[in-house]
């Protein structure tokens, strides 16, 4: 039940986790592979990215390669778009740091009955996920396809 | 163990079925699309654990699986307006032929093979 509603309460204003993330990525000196892209481009999957992990917050799952789908279509967009590794895994820190922050709210609220195990296992699956994406996207980076234009880990 | 050239191969089957299952969709072609895209998941999945053993790399990247809500992606992939708002009518018709989301229809596997009309 409660895992359920941490999903619920985190799915209820993703608009909102956006907005804040989006600020934080625009305003963040050491991304730059942002400036080119429009607002929906930087968005892109990261609405679908929150949902997938409330989708494994709910159900208790592990995230792991057959259920972090969106992770990976969002490694393949950036990759394409000529994004470096290192402004995505910024943008990625980021985005743990703002539902982190959330997570935290959201458990402070005692109407809700969040255990700090609830919390603890919310938060747990919630790293586990970025860090699987982060860990494909360190391949991708490191090993990039043959022809492959798109800059490295640290192209600098 | 599969080879590496194995690997490859199997890397192009999957991004060649995957654009083929995606422009079936922009035209509107939905029939069994669901089915073919539940066997099209395994593959993928099987490409991914292949390559998180870390005894393969990426000659291309593989097509991610996903394309909820992404038109980003589906143009990057080439498809225009019309046949992204074809691709997304695929959902709508998963939707409401087999009562449940997309996504939740590959989970239940083989209860939601062809839709089958009223």
């Amino acid at each position: 039940m409660n895992p359920a509603t941490i999903a619920d309460r985190i799915e209820a204003h993703i608009d909102q986790l956006i907005e804040s993330w989006t600020l934080a990525v625009r305003s963040d000196p050491r991304i730059e592979s942002d400036d080119n892209l429009s607002l929906p481009e930087l968005i892109d999957h990261v609405p679908a990215i929150i949902e997938e992990i409330c989708t494994l917050i709910r159900s208790g799952e592990t995230p792991g390669v057959k259920n972090s789908h969106e992770a990976r279509v969002n490694v393949y967009t950036r990759f394409h778009q000529g994004y470096k590794g290192r402004d995505l895994i910024r943008e990625l820190s980021l985005l743990r740091i703002t539902l982190l922050d959330d997570l935290m709210e959201i458990s402070s609220n005692q109407t809700f009955g969040i255990t700090a195990q609830d919390r603890h296992d919310a938060a747990t699956i919630l790293n586990l996920y970025l860090d699987e994406e982060m860990r494909y996207a360190i391949s991708i980076y490191s090993n990039p396809p043959n022809g492959s234009q798109r800059p490295s880990i640290d192209s600098d | 163990m599969i080879s590496q050239e194995e690997f490859d191969r199997f890397v192009k089957d999957y991004n060649e079925d995957y654009i083929l299952l995606l422009t079936r969709a922009s035209r509107r072609h939905y029939d069994c699309l669901i089915t073919s895209f539940m066997v099209l998941k395994d593959f993928y999945n099987l490409v991914q654990m292949l390559f998180d053993s870390g005894h393969y790399v990426y000659g291309v990247v593989p097509y991610p699986y996903s394309f909820r809500a992404d038109s980003v992606l589906l143009k990057m992939l080439g498809f225009d307006d019309q046949e992204v708002e074809n691709i997304f009518g695929f959902l709508d018709h998963v939707r409401e032929t087999q009562g449940m989301e997309f996504e939740a229809c590959l989970e239940a596997g083989t209860v939601a093979m062809c839709a089958r009309p009223n």
